[in-house]
């Protein structure tokens, strides 16, 4: 009898033993969530709490692509490079003083929201397109666009289809979870078009489906497209086996994605794109971002955070009190240069895409691109 | 009678000693601390999506889906609830075809294995040894990359006996064409099979009775087979052949799948089958020795001794581990979103991609999964109830 007795209350022990260490396992990784939750909401009330913790922390964490070329893309070196990666290097030189400061969180386009919302990464520069559901729902606030981009399609040269609506009982490849394949549906559907999607989740695997001919269309935003063709394999026939048709059949804003609730955040990732459109519009480069020194322009002498002497001869330095040290545009036009210099190393005409400023132009030049006023 | 029960009172220890009692605690403590963590948990998921503005509730099923999913009527304007439905099918039209093509690969891969034929039992342990120990992604991957996209090409199918037309966008054969009476054909046919499982028991029934031969198969396949041909031509033929046909980059007529769809059948068919043959080896080699040796001594032959003797008691042994082969068949179904294959997954994580709230989708999934389990589980099970010896 007792034997028994003993065994049972072993039993029980044992049993309390384990729900504990469940418990206090479950503690651990929770009470980590809810820090980073406090984090996300303390934000809203107490201010700057994410660059608190990225400064803490002495990294950036960017949420990017790797599978694009000239927007994020591991090259042969193993090192992220693109116009989005840029963007993640301006965000670490404006907040940590140096650009190399970025821990790169490569990310598909269905894990990109879920790493965002967890805390995981601090900031999403990764080709994503801003939507009304993407802002409302998501837990997500998109900032100032980067990218105006727009849909497209390619097929290849041969196939014998010079525009959509020569497409139909045509198969279709898109990457899910994406705007891409809401907006394929809609022109297809629309246009009376019938046609098969096949959603694959990477760009690789449609590459290879693509090449085989499972699928005779590849619809994607036409920037990504000129990135892929410009890729493509010579012994596939190189770019000129594929063409772009000329339609482009949605509006696709790319830009930096937050968590909702810091503003301070928000205003500051707004700001830096915002900063190298402003330095483009003034001239200032990144060979020439040193030799203000003396210039006369308050304009320049505000956005660098060069001293302004007063009417009275006093001097002051102007913090518009975004939270970041003076002089932080310096450190991001040095580091990457203006948004001309940004576009043109990653996406312009002598790079493989060769794409042309065309909407993503100065507003003084007839483009989108107009920050509003530094001071 | 009272005496005793004094006796008891007297001698039972207090209640923290008493075992009927702690047995009892032990139970309630259990209970309440998993009670507690799920509500902790369940607790911490509602804060959290409050705190970054993400609703609960599946208000958003009835939005519409915004895409359109391959070969079927679904289009963008059906809701997410319809499309979530139709990955269901999708998903069922993979179980439905791949579990009893995995079960006879893995007999057969499994008998081969112990064959005393030299390269046949190597061969069926190199297939097994190879396959059961690469993951199933990789297989998928492997099989849709080399076997499938290795096809003609979508506009340039192959058409083998003109009743095919494969390529790796589609692969279709022939099939039925259904005009007026086709409902009552099918009527027929299925009465005739449900009296072909009486004709079958009373078969068996007289075979044990009387010993004389059974000839079950002929008498029940004969029913159902004659019932057919007279309505076939009653019914004014409403059946007729229909051949797949490749015009204008669209093949028409015959039975139709996806290469995704052979894609993942074909992959997870020899995956599973490598696992279920090696259960099969196991629960053979389980039977007693004797039962074979005894097999040969009444000079039954190779074929006899398999079918009469060894198999079905070896069946007995392979039913529980094989269900849970196909409860993970069932599972690795979700894997299709690695080569486009819409099932339910692929369609539930396009919504999660497109602003729809992620932990009510997953949580439909693993409910869905799990029904989907449950079902295959318990069917099968009364399988293996009525298979096991009853001992009267």
């Amino acid at each position: 009898m007792f034997k028994r007795h003993g065994r049972a209350v072993a039993l029980l022990a044992a049993l309390t033993l384990i729900l504990a260490a469940c418990t206090s396992s479950d503690d651990g990784g929770s009470s980590e969530t809810t820090a980073g939750e406090t984090e996300t909401t303390a934000a809203a009330s107490s201010g700057g709490s994410v660059l608190a913790a990225v400064q803490d922390r002495g990294k950036l964490n960017c949420g990017v692509n790797n599978g694009v070329p000239g927007f994020g893309f591991v090259d042969e070196s193993g090192e992220h490079v693109g116009f989005d990666i840029d963007y993640c290097k301006a965000v670490a030189a404006a907040v940590l003083g140096d650009a190399d400061a970025v821990e790169y969180v490569d990310l598909d386009a269905q894990q990109r929201f879920t790493a965002l919302q967890s805390g995981e990464i601090d900031v999403l520069i990764r080709n994503t397109t801003w939507t009304a559901t993407r802002d409302g729902s998501e837990g997500a606030t998109f900032l100032h666009t980067t990218f105006y981009d727009g849909q497209g399609m390619m097929v290849k040269a041969d196939a014998g289809i010079a525009s959509l609506d020569d497409m139909a009982n045509t198969s279709v490849c898109v990457q899910s979870g994406t705007t891409t394949e809401l907006n394929l549906a809609s022109r297809f559907d629309e246009g009376g078009i019938p046609y098969t999607p096949l959603t694959f989740a990477e760009n690789p695997q449609i590459q290879e489906a693509f090449i085989a001919g499972q699928c005779e269309g590849w619809t994607s935003d036409k920037s990504q497209l000129a990135g892929l063709r410009s890729n493509w394999p010579e012994d596939q026939g190189g770019p000129e086996a594929l063409v772009i048709l000329d339609e482009t059949f949605s509006k696709e804003p790319l830009g930096p994605v937050v968590r909702d609730g810091d503003s301070q955040w928000a205003q500051i990732i707004d700001w830096i794109t915002l900063a190298t459109i402003t330095a483009e519009e003034l001239g200032i480069d990144s060979s020439n971002v040193g030799s203000f020194g003396d210039t006369e322009s308050t304009e320049i002498r505000r956005l660098l955070g060069l001293e302004i002497t007063g009417d009275d001869g006093a001097t002051s330095v102007f913090d518009p009190g975004l939270g970041l040290e003076p002089g932080w545009v310096v450190d991001v036009i040095s580091a990457v240069g203006n948004y001309g210099e940004i576009f043109d190393r990653n996406l312009g005409s002598d790079t493989p895409l060769g794409l042309t400023r065309g909407v993503n132009a100065l507003w003084t030049d007839g483009g989108l691109l107009y920050a509003p006023p530094y001071r | 009678m009272t005496s005793v029960s004094e006796t008891t009172e007297r001698t039972r220890p207090p209640f923290w000693r008493d075992l009927a009692v702690l047995r009892v605690a032990a139970q309630v403590a259990a209970v309440v601390l998993a009670a507690l963590v799920l509500v902790y948990l369940g607790n911490n998921l509602v804060t959290n999506t409050r705190a970054q503005g993400i609703t609960l509730g599946f208000d958003f099923l009835d939005q519409p889906l915004g895409v359109d999913i391959q070969l079927s009527p679904i289009t963008a304007s059906n809701t997410i609830l319809q499309g979530l439905i139709r990955g269901w099918i999708n998903t069922l039209a993979l179980v439905i075809v791949g579990l009893p093509l995995l079960t006879v690969l893995g007999v057969v891969v499994g008998v081969a294995r112990l064959s005393s034929n030299w390269l046949v039992a190597k061969l069926a342990a190199l297939y097994v040894e190879i396959v059961r120990n690469i993951p199933p992604l990789l297989i998928i991957l492997f099989v849709h990359n080399v076997v499938i996209l290795g096809l003609p090409p979508k506009n340039e199918p192959a058409s083998p006996l003109g009743w095919f037309s494969i390529s790796n966008f589609v692969i279709a054969g022939p099939w039925f064409d259904a005009s007026d009476g086709a409902g009552a054909f099918w009527t027929a046919v299925a009465v005739a099979a449900v009296a072909a499982v009486f004709v079958w028991r009373r078969r068996t029934k007289v075979n044990e009775a009387t010993g004389e031969p059974h000839h079950r198969v002929a008498y029940s396949l004969g029913l159902v087979v004659l019932v057919g041909v007279i309505a076939f031509f009653v019914l004014g033929r409403p059946l007729s052949w229909s051949l797949p046909v490749f015009k204008d980059r669209l093949v028409t007529g015959g039975i139709q799948g996806l290469g995704q769809y052979f894609s993942m059948l074909l992959a997870l068919v020899v995956y599973t089958a490598s696992h279920v043959a090696e259960i099969v080896r196991g629960s053979i080699q389980a039977v007693a020795k004797g039962q074979s040796e005894a097999a040969n001594a009444l000079a039954l032959s190779g074929f006899q001794r398999l079918r009469f003797v060894t198999l079905p008691q070896a069946a007995r042994i392979a039913v529980p581990p094989i269900i849970s082969q196909y409860l993970n068949y069932t599972k690795n179904t979700s894997l299709a979103i690695g080569v486009a294959y819409a099932e339910v997954t692929l369609i539930a994580f396009q919504a999660i991609g497109n602003g729809q709230p992620a932990p009510q989708l997953i949580l439909l999934l693993m409910v869905g999964y799990l029904i989907f389990s449950l079902t295959i589980s318990f069917v099968l099970n009364i399988v293996n109830r009525r298979m096991q010896l009853v001992s009267r």
